[in-house]
């Protein structure tokens, strides 16, 4: 049996010399207490917090700190500013920069854009899928020319669920996509049926588009 | 040395025998083993799920999928392994810091078994979709009340403990204890409240702001008062004890419980920094948790400083070696914590993995450790015996701990990485990353580290669970051993004591003082954004949920969605660039539950509607990379075999009218002709573009449905 209010079957207690003075007189199922004062840098901490609150949320909340949407505000203006100067320079569709990127390989480089971005919804070579066929003469919102495609490309038909190209790939990759769109016309590749009207005088195969076309695999 | 006052015994005193319940000590340790060991599977199987998206199954079982199967790891760690962790170590400590048997056997027992079958009810709901939808709070109305009824029985359990003392003053781990008891039944209840639609369906009772603030509210501290403050009472136990060491500071003790408790509560809306949450409550929420780095350090000194003197039995001793990593952990992680709710922290953090990263410091380093380091405590000392290997416990805490330091770095870096790729913008003001899936593919790497770190802790726990049954199997148990003790008289009574400690002798105002303390940040913080419903500004092109899209919510709710995608944008620039406007109040006042989320593993939803043709999400739920290469979310073809349930869509909609939600008589009346018609309209596009003519009637209709009305009516607002 043991006693449950006595010391003498309890492990000795380690108490350090210098901390003897602070024991209190307290003993819960042989567990003591000492009283040490709260550590300086301690309570500067808890304190400090407290103080940095008071003052934080008077800031914010009464003398007219920003909020998140002033500061927001004022983020996002600067990328519209960013935007807007974007767009003037990139403007429409312009036949040089095209011959000159088409020029460049951009039909190599405009399919491997293919199909890092369109694939998912035109399928692989333009079969589509979720997206129309682009391997047919029919076309829903442009003339199957790369005039015609660039501001699908670039802008996107949102209602149809085209996306805005524009921000995601850059302006020289949609002069590639576009170069390379081009070299899958008339293939008439099995695929979704087609939609949107045929556009019958197709010359949209540029001359260089049609010499650096890959080989159909 | 002192000795206590009852030892100055009169002759008048009454000197009384009675014994220790240890059997329902020892049940818990062994429920404590059992549950943490299927926690930390659950763990580990979906951080391998979230390396590979293969281990979520091929599309045919929908409960194995990581959406199912996380609210089942959450709630395991929490509820059921440290829950029987604290029960075990509350009903062993108690009785012996209170000189008494536990109130009542009986009770005790209803306790253990209701808790184990609450558990076992969790695992037979959530994997199959019963699930309320709120994170550490999924279980579904009939569990709840389960919960609510056992807590009550394990409440009557302590305080008739309390009453039956032979101990006057109650030191301070029952105080942690009694702040935990109250604070979750109060927690719990509120958070829980929802009206059913059948036996395992319910909405709940707030929506959308409101319910995502008492969500949190309870969400937070649900860390607070059910994985800290408990293991802080714990700690104060069984540090002590294991050293032979008095504690550090008594003076400290107090004033870091009091301040802890008062402020813990406030914290919550951290979780909703840059929200539609109204502003006050967010800097509310932040300057309390950047005030709670000192209260919780109070705990750590206490913890760390009790051992001075003895670093040497540190090093050598199991126990304590586990109990000082435990508290170095979380010291640790209660840095991390007020640093992540600074507003400009957590515009970075939030969202990535850091936060993960963070939660498993506490869960894996303080509150596993610290319950190894009490599980070899307490099976030591109820089978009366030395542990069994030192050496395997060695091993244990070695891979427990480069197990949850390989955890941790990784997610640091999968988070920095990431939040720097959602953030980048060009000189042309546009997003360097627009493909969401760039940034998830760049950290996959890491989590495979993070899965390996997860498996090393899973070991350790395998381990020590080895290691605790040999332990108990060369011991002997020896149960009803008399001891004796003064009742409770005057003799103990100290005249001239100071204000707290006297009040260590009034338990009941005690109780009440800390009742007190929670319900202060509680209502300052709840009331005005519950009744602020009446004034969120209201729009009129915001219009209710179609019956259809009511059906497709619940399986977005069903599939755990939101443990992988949020549904609110911030207004950041790199949000709005990437998900559309930032997200306001006044869009969520339908959504019964929020579905705001915590976590973007992928992109945010709350404007997703339109964005994808119909047929797009048709294939992305087949098999997201049909549409998305290197996507690693789960498939989902059920969807496409199971019939939508129309049964309880009346019911439904009858609830979601209680509420308030201003549904006209004709979509009450006719809500599953309404249903069909749209899933026909759905249907007839989707068949145009090549799916079966026969899906118009599966649960995938209705999910597209849903989708593609996410965010969309505030589009319509000029």
């Amino acid at each position: 049996m043991s006693d449950n209010h006595s010391n003498t079957n309890e492990p000795k207690l380690h108490v350090e010399e210098d901390e003897k003075h602070l024991l209190l007189d307290h003993n819960y199922d042989g567990i003591h207490e000492l009283d040490h004062n709260l550590p300086n840098w301690w309570q500067f901490t808890f304190y400090g917090a407290i103080v940095f609150s008071v003052f934080y949320f008077i800031f914010y909340q009464f003398l007219g700190g920003p909020t998140l949407r002033d500061e927001f505000k004022k983020e996002y203006s600067k990328i519209e500013a960013l935007q807007a100067e974007m767009k003037k320079k990139s403007g429409g569709f312009d036949p040089e920069l095209y011959a000159k990127i088409v020029a460049d390989g951009g039909v190599k480089k405009g399919e491997e854009v293919f199909v890092a971005n369109c694939v998912a919804c035109h399928k692989e070579q333009g079969i589509g899928d979720i997206g129309p066929n682009l391997t047919d003469k029919y076309w829903i919102n442009s003339k199957g020319t790369p005039e015609t495609n660039y501001p699908v490309v670039f802008n996107g038909v949102p209602e149809n669920g085209m996306p805005t190209w524009a921000g995601v790939i850059s302006t020289e990759e949609i002069y590639q996509v576009i170069s390379y769109v081009q070299t899958l016309h008339n293939k008439n590749l099995p695929g979704k049926e087609p939609q949107g009207e045929a556009v019958e005088d197709n010359a949209a195969t540029t001359e260089g588009a049609a010499t650096d076309a890959p080989q159909a695999q | 040395m002192s000795s206590t006052h009852s030892q100055n015994s009169s002759l008048t005193r009454r000197l009384e025998t009675f014994s220790y319940d240890d059997q329902i000590v020892r049940w818990f340790v062994i429920a404590t083993v059992i549950w943490g060991a299927v926690a930390l599977l659950l763990g580990t199987t979906i951080a391998f799920q979230l390396a590979y998206w293969k281990v979520n199954g091929l599309g045919d079982l929908p409960w194995i999928t990581f959406g199912r199967l996380r609210p089942l790891h959450t709630n395991a760690a929490i509820f059921a392994f440290c829950g029987n962790a604290i029960f075990a170590g509350i009903y062993y400590s108690t009785q012996r810091l209170l000189k008494t048997r536990l109130f009542s056997d009986a009770l005790s027992r209803i306790h253990f078994w209701g808790w184990q079958l609450i558990i076992v009810a969790a695992a037979l709901t959530l994997p199959f979709g019963f699930t309320q939808g709120k994170e550490y709070a999924e279980l579904e109305w009939p569990i709840d009340i389960a919960i609510a009824g056992i807590w009550v029985v394990f409440a009557i359990n302590f305080f008739g403990t309390l009453k039956v003392r032979r101990e006057r003053h109650i030191y301070v781990a029952i105080w942690f204890y009694i702040a935990t008891i109250i604070t979750v039944a109060v927690l719990h209840i509120f958070n829980s409240l929802s009206l059913p639609v059948d036996f395992l369906k319910s909405y709940s009772v707030y929506a959308g702001v409101q319910d995502a603030l008492v969500q949190w509210w309870y969400g937070h501290n649900a860390v607070a008062f059910f994985l800290t403050t408990p293991f802080l009472g714990l700690m104060y136990y069984f540090v002590p004890k294991a050293a032979n060491r008095p504690v550090y500071s008594y003076r400290l003790s107090i004033i870091h419980f009091w301040s802890l408790v008062f402020i813990y509560i406030w914290a919550g809306p951290h979780h909703l920094l840059y929200t539609s949450l109204p502003e006050w409550a967010q800097t509310v929420g932040m300057v309390f948790s950047v005030s709670l780095w000192a209260p919780s350090w109070g705990g750590m000194i206490n913890g760390l400083l009790t051992l001075r003197g003895v670093w040497n039995k540190v090093r050598t001793d199991p126990v304590l070696k586990l109990m000082a990593t435990a508290v170095t952990f979380y010291g640790m992680s209660t840095f991390e914590g007020p640093l992540l709710s600074i507003k400009s922290v957590n515009a970075i953090a939030h969202y990535t993995d850091w936060i993960p990263g963070h939660v498993h410091a506490g869960t894996i380093g303080w509150n596993y450790m610290l319950t190894a380091g009490v599980l070899y405590f307490l099976v030591t000392k109820l089978w009366r015996t030395e542990i069994y290997s030192k050496k395997l416990a060695e091993t244990q805490f070695w891979l427990a701990t480069i197990g949850l330091v390989l955890y941790i770095t990784s997610m640091w870096a999968a988070a920095f990485t990431q939040s720097a790729m959602w953030r980048a913008i060009d000189e042309t003001g546009k997003l360097v990353y627009p493909n969401f899936i760039e940034t998830v593919v760049k950290i996959v790497p890491m989590y495979w580290v993070r899965a390996f770190g997860g498996t090393f802790v899973f070991i350790s726990f395998i381990i020590m669970m080895y290691n605790l049954y040999m332990t108990a199997k060369k011991g002997s148990v020896v149960d009803g051993e008399k001891l004796e003790a003064y009742a409770l008289d005057e003799s103990s009574i100290e005249k001239n004591a100071k204000p707290h400690r006297k009040l260590e002798g009034l338990t009941l105002v005690f109780s009440v003082l800390s009742l007190l303390a929670i319900l202060v940040g509680s209502m300052i913080e709840l009331i005005p954004t519950i009744m602020s419903y009446n004034y969120v500004i209201q729009k009129a092109e915001v219009k209710p949920y179609t019956p259809l899209e009511i059906l497709g919510r619940d399986i977005y709710v069903r599939e755990g969605c939101y443990t992988c995608h949020s549904q609110t944008i911030r207004p950041m620039a790199h949000e709005v660039l990437r998900y559309g406007k930032p997200s306001e109040a006044f869009e969520f006042i339908y959504d019964h539950p929020f579905q705001w989320g915590s976590k973007r593993t992928g992109p945010d939803l709350h404007r997703v509607g339109g964005k994808y043709p119909d047929m797009w999400h048709y294939r992305h739920m087949w098999d997201p990379r049909e549409v998305v290469q290197g996507s690693i979310m789960p498939r989902y073809k059920w969807l496409f075999n199971s019939k939508i349930n129309y049964n309880t869509l009346p019911k439904k909609l009858e609830v979601m009218a209680t509420f308030g939600v201003p549904y006209s008589p004709e979509e009450l009346q006719n809500g599953v002709a309404l249903a069909e018609a749209q899933a026909k309209t759905i249907t007839e596009g989707l068949v145009k573009s090549g799916a079966p003519s026969d899906v118009g009637n599966k649960e995938i209709v209705a999910l597209i449905a849903y989708l593609q009305r996410l965010g969309t009516d505030y589009g319509r607002i000029k």
